[in-house]
């Protein structure tokens, strides 16, 4: 298992009900592990949609769990 | 006894004249301004002029009795018009009757030069070319200033006074002029406009353009700090030009009342040196990318959500990134929400509003910024903004890069663009032959239902999903504002489905139709 810290922004967040939260994870990759959480919170976007963080750095879907990782997952948003 | 007032209709020339007859009088002199047919080389097709009635009202009063003290003259009257005025017609008359020829030359000339300098009046120009501008009397010679053995305290012109700027070593008189000779268009005159245009118009930037098809709502004025309730009604890019000429009268203002689309963008980002990107639309964030890679305009994107906000500026160099090297593909508007759906508190838009205008003056200026590109996250609960950089060999790059992915986007868009349809009323699209698809969610369509017009409900989410459902010919979808409906008619006809077509603006459009018609 990993543990990793989230940040949610946007709808993500809205939809969360938090704004970050500490996970202990069996996912091995990114996308595996917002597919996890999206059964989980019940996020309505597809991670196609979205751009994912780790440590202050964008990062491919791919790229593996580290234990401490900070991940954001970041919507576009529209509102003026 | 009012002696100005502003007329809607021609003015009685004739009668004014009448009202000056004193048997004291031996001179009576008279100015007409008429509109012209030219200014500023560009051919004049007729203008408009807009008045703050109350303060004009008092103002002109306030500056007939002057005229009356300061030269002794008998008597003087002044007629402005306002609304529309073709070329030839006159704009604005002054009368004044006096016992002697040279005070009533002079107190003649003292109101009309204090007219056009003082009153809440603003002039609209319409061109042969169907554009229009509103246009700010920058500096008015005023023959009285030159009057030595007179001193008034009204009679001071204004200067905009940059001098808290210019005392910036960064800035200076050379960075004044940078401002001055700069033409930055700001695209959307809501939460994030209005600080933008606040600050690019306080600083002193040449030319600012305006894009806005709304009308102000009473639900923005808690975040669009230029207007206040009277405005209510009106449309916000002539608000806006208004309170620019008011705010900074040395700025000259360029309106569109219509959003850009795929076939002018480009062009109109042209004729800028940056643009400014303050829409709540996703599609006008999208298409704002594209022309600014294809014209090589800079551009500052924001937009915000309840709480937070983003922003990302498009450097629109080789090798810089752009919108869609982030989010390659515009997201369905159900996806990405809005102020209307999550809620906005005010101070969200104007903070990074004022962090747009922060980064256009940045850029107009030339002064220190960050290396590199980058995502900016604010949050604006925890005060933490997160600064993300972007690799751009990791977006566009990897489909032919940005200008070859911006040149497809905007060439679908063109293929698009009879998608968006507009009826008077529904009962029209169905007499044409359409059949309606509603895409609304079911609370939505039990809010405000169609009544007895026939539509088949599929929420948007699920109408490509469930294509198979569609009924053939010419099919309309509609949605509440119309974005839902752009979205998923553009999806399909991707699929191959070509007589599907959008109702232009949605309901709330026809619904507003309806009630002023």
């Amino acid at each position: 298992m990993t543990v990793v810290n989230l940040q949610y922004y946007a709808q993500l967040r809205e939809q969360a009900g938090v704004g970050s939260e500490q996970v202990s994870t069996a996912a091995t990759s990114l996308r595996e592990l917002y597919d996890e959480l999206r059964v989980r919170r019940g996020f309505s976007l597809a991670a196609d949609a979205l751009k994912v963080a780790v440590n202050a750095q964008f990062s491919a879907w791919d790229r593996p769990l580290r234990d401490g990782d900070t991940i954001v997952f970041i919507p576009p948003v529209a509102g003026g | 006894m009012m002696r100005f007032s502003l007329s809607s209709d021609a003015v009685d020339t004739a009668g004014l004249h009448a009202a000056l007859q004193h048997p004291g009088s031996g001179g009576f002199c008279a100015f007409e301004g008429w509109v012209r047919n030219s200014n500023d080389g560009r051919e004049v097709d007729g203008l408009e002029y807009e008045a703050y009635a109350e303060l004009a009202l008092a103002e002109g009063e306030r500056i007939l009795d002057e005229a009356i003290a300061r030269y002794g003259v008998t008597d003087a009257r002044c007629v402005h018009r306002s609304g529309h005025l073709k070329v030839g017609e006159l704009a604005v008359w002054v009368g004044v009757s006096a016992a002697h020829r040279d005070e009533a030359f002079r107190a003649c000339r003292y109101i009309i030069d204090e007219i056009k300098h003082r009153l809440p009046i603003w002039k609209k120009e319409h061109y042969l070319t169907g554009e229009s501008n509103w246009v700010a009397c920058t500096h008015v010679y005023r023959e009285h200033e030159h009057e030595h053995h007179h001193h008034h305290q009204h009679a001071v012109p204004f200067t905009p006074d940059y001098s808290r700027q210019l005392r910036l070593r960064e800035v200076g008189e050379a960075g004044q002029v940078r401002l001055a000779a700069a033409r930055v268009l700001v695209i959307g005159a809501g939460g994030l406009g209005c600080p933008v245009l606040s600050y690019l118009a306080g600083a002193g930037v040449g030319t600012l353009g305006i894009v806005d098809g709304d009308r102000l709502d009473a639900s923005n004025l808690h975040r669009q700090t230029l207007y206040d309730a009277r405005d209510i009604g009106e449309r916000k890019v002539d608000l806006a030009a208004r309170r620019i000429a008011a705010l900074n009268p040395a700025v000259t203002v360029r309106t569109w009342t219509e959003p850009l689309h795929a076939s002018n963008a480009v062009e109109v980002f042209g004729q800028f040196d940056l643009v400014v990107e303050c829409t709540d639309d996703m599609r006008s964030r999208y298409l704002s990318s594209d022309a600014a890679v294809l014209s090589g305009t800079p551009l500052i994107l924001a937009s915000v959500y309840q709480y937070e906000g983003q922003l990302q500026v498009v450097a629109a160099q080789p090798d810089a990134p752009c919108l869609r090297c982030l989010w390659p593909q515009e997201p369905a508007p159900e996806a990405v929400s809005s102020c209307v759906q999550s809620g906005v508190l005010g101070p969200v838009p104007g903070v990074l509003g004022t962090m747009q205008a922060m980064e256009a003056l940045k850029l107009l200026l030339g002064l220190p910024h960050p290396a590199g590109h980058a995502l900016l996250l604010v949050n604006l609960l925890d005060f933490t903004i997160q600064h993300l950089p972007i690799d751009p060999a990791e977006g566009c790059a990897l489909h032919g890069g940005c200008v070859a992915v911006a040149r497809d986007a905007l060439a679908r868009s063109l293929g698009d663009d009879d998608i968006e349809l507009s009826f008077e009323r529904l009962e029209d699209a169905i007499a044409a032959g359409f059949r309606l698809i509603d895409l609304r969610e079911p609370d939505e369509v039990a809010a405000e239902p169609l009544h007895e017009l026939p539509a088949q409900h599929i929420p948007s989410a699920q109408v490509v999903a469930r294509a198979g459902e569609l009924p053939g010919g010419r099919i309309l979808l509609i949605c509440a504002s119309g974005r839902r409906s752009g979205h998923a008619a553009r999806l399909l006809r991707a699929q191959g489905l070509h007589q599907v077509h959008s109702l232009a603006g949605g309901l709330r459009a026809s619904l507003r139709e309806r009630e002023s018609g």
